[in-house]
């Protein structure tokens, strides 16, 4: 720890956050229980990356129109009953935070915005960040996000002026004797299940990817016995071309991973499986009568398939 | 003045409504991540995607558990816990409004028990997850391979290194040359 001695003793290297004094508390209850005027404002950048400004920015503006409810956004400490603090407090922005907070007027409001406001963020574990003002403060109202939205923005004013109740409380759950975990899709076998769903994450990235496995395990996995025409009506269903075509590659797929009952030993042997007996599945369609293939050549796609 | 007011009308109210009535958000819009503790096996394998390691666990050998635990304060919101899941116990919801008072409130912690290993007695993984493998690979379809994996997804990585080479050694002398396979093809 380095103690300069030129500078006031406030300003130097302090992690112990404020502590309010009881005047300042009650008087702050006073404030918030009979506020009958608008509420000023002012924004302290510690380090932040700017997402947190522009989605203040966002909530300022007519859209969300923070103004209507009398949160103004005011250029100067010394006005301010509302500190939002944003970014991760680097070690070079401590001290501008602590006359920030030393300039504004008592009883006044902390908020810790964005993800880095409250715990660091991304950059909790950096070596020039405190990690949220509340390391240096004692904040009120923390806003998560990364960055918040301006509805989270208006929510979390909103909370921090006693108007709105607090949605989220802390949770535990401990493990209950006996839980187990839903096997997805128990009838179809893992090695097939996991083949789908790589393809479809290939062909629509992981995200996308997911979902259309699933919809698509949904409809092999669907009452009706017949598969492919399970598989036929979900793609016949769809509108958007690029579904159509992955959807049609999947069921490539499924067709290649089908074996008859000849092979069927041999591969067991091998560790490695059949989707259904070959009596279950109803007849293959040919690229002849497929309907996917109609809709791809409509939406002039069909060459992509080739 | 009479032009801009026709403009004013034509154009309408821009102002969402929110908070005075629910906020419309788009599909895939990413709020609060919700967790199914049920579900999840404790696998550990959101806590290693985490970017700001807002999902973290910890080992409690004393106890023989270990917990999961989601800091919505340090969440980025970027889905890489629901990609993946693969149980799909974690999935992104619309619900946005997280503001808190108190920082604990943003904790959420589920704990699972931890599963000894057979032979040596050393924790390896939780329960659940254990319990998930076996049933996984006990499933009628998948073939010899995952029935003899079945078998031993009570012991450590440890100990089933050693009961594989315990294996080999007791290995049939004439399995060593049976004919390879060599129809069909490797599915995926």
């Amino acid at each position: 720890m380095i103690i300069d001695h030129e500078v006031p003793e406030n300003l130097q290297y302090q992690l112990e956050p404020k502590v309010l004094d009881e005047a300042v508390t009650n008087a702050k209850l006073a404030l918030l229980n009979d506020i009958k005027r608008s509420i000023y404002l002012y924004r302290i950048d510690c380090g932040g990356c700017n997402g947190c400004e522009i989605e203040i920015f966002s909530t300022i503006t007519p859209v969300f129109d923070a103004e209507r409810f009398g949160i103004l956004n005011t250029p100067s400490p010394r006005h301010a009953d509302i500190l939002v603090y944003t970014g991760a407090v680097t070690r070079t922005m401590r001290m501008p935070a602590i006359r920030a907070y030393e300039g504004a007027p008592d009883p006044k409001l902390v908020v810790a915005y964005g993800a880095c406001g409250c715990t660091g963020g991304v950059f909790h574990d950096n070596y020039c960040v405190w990690g949220g003002a509340d390391k240096l403060f004692p904040v009120d109202v923390y806003i998560p996000g990364c960055p918040p939205s301006p509805a989270q923005t208006v929510y979390g004013f909103a909370i921090a002026l006693g108007l709105l109740g607090q949605k989220l409380h802390h949770t535990e759950t401990m493990e209950e004797e006996g839980e187990q975990a839903p096997l997805r899709f128990a009838d179809i076998p893992y090695k097939v299940r996991t083949a789908i769903e790589r393809e479809a994450r290939l062909m629509s990235g992981y995200r996308y990817g997911r979902d259309i496995a699933d919809e698509f395990l949904e409809a092999l996995e669907g009452e009706d016995a017949d598969v492919y025409a399970n598989i036929s009506n979900l793609i016949s269903q769809q509108t958007d071309p690029r579904r159509v075509e992955i959807y049609t590659d999947l069921r490539k797929r499924l067709q290649e991973m089908v074996v008859g009952p000849e092979q069927e030993q041999e591969l067991l042997m091998r560790g490695l499986s059949k989707v259904v007996g070959a009596e279950g599945l109803g007849e293959q369609p040919t690229d002849e009568e497929n309907p996917a293939l109609s809709i791809l050549q409509e939406a002039s796609l069909g060459d992509a398939l080739k | 003045m009479l032009k801009t007011l026709r403009e004013i009308l034509r154009t309408g109210n821009a102002t969402a409504g929110y908070p005075f009535e629910p906020l419309e958000r788009p599909t895939d819009a990413r709020g609060k991540p919700e967790h199914d503790p049920v579900a999840c096996i404790g696998c550990a394998a959101c806590a290693v995607a985490c970017p700001p390691n807002a999902i973290q666990m910890k080992i409690d050998v004393e106890a023989g558990t270990t917990t999961w635990s989601i800091n919505y304060g340090r969440c980025v919101y970027c889905g890489r816990c629901e990609e993946i899941c693969p149980l799909g116990a974690i999935t992104l919801s619309k619900e946005f409004e997280l503001a808190v008072m108190d920082k604990n409130d943003l904790e959420e912690t589920s704990t699972y028990k931890l599963q000894a290993c057979a032979e040596c007695g050393r924790y390896y993984a939780t329960a659940k997850e254990v319990d998930y493998a076996t049933r996984l690979l006990s499933q009628n379809n998948g073939g010899l391979e995952a029935q003899q994996a079945a078998d031993l997804t009570g012991y450590c990585p440890a100990c089933k290194q050693k009961a594989d080479a315990y294996r080999a050694k007791r290995r049939d002398e004439t399995m060593r040359y049976r004919k390879p396979i060599t129809s069909g093809g490797e599915p995926g």
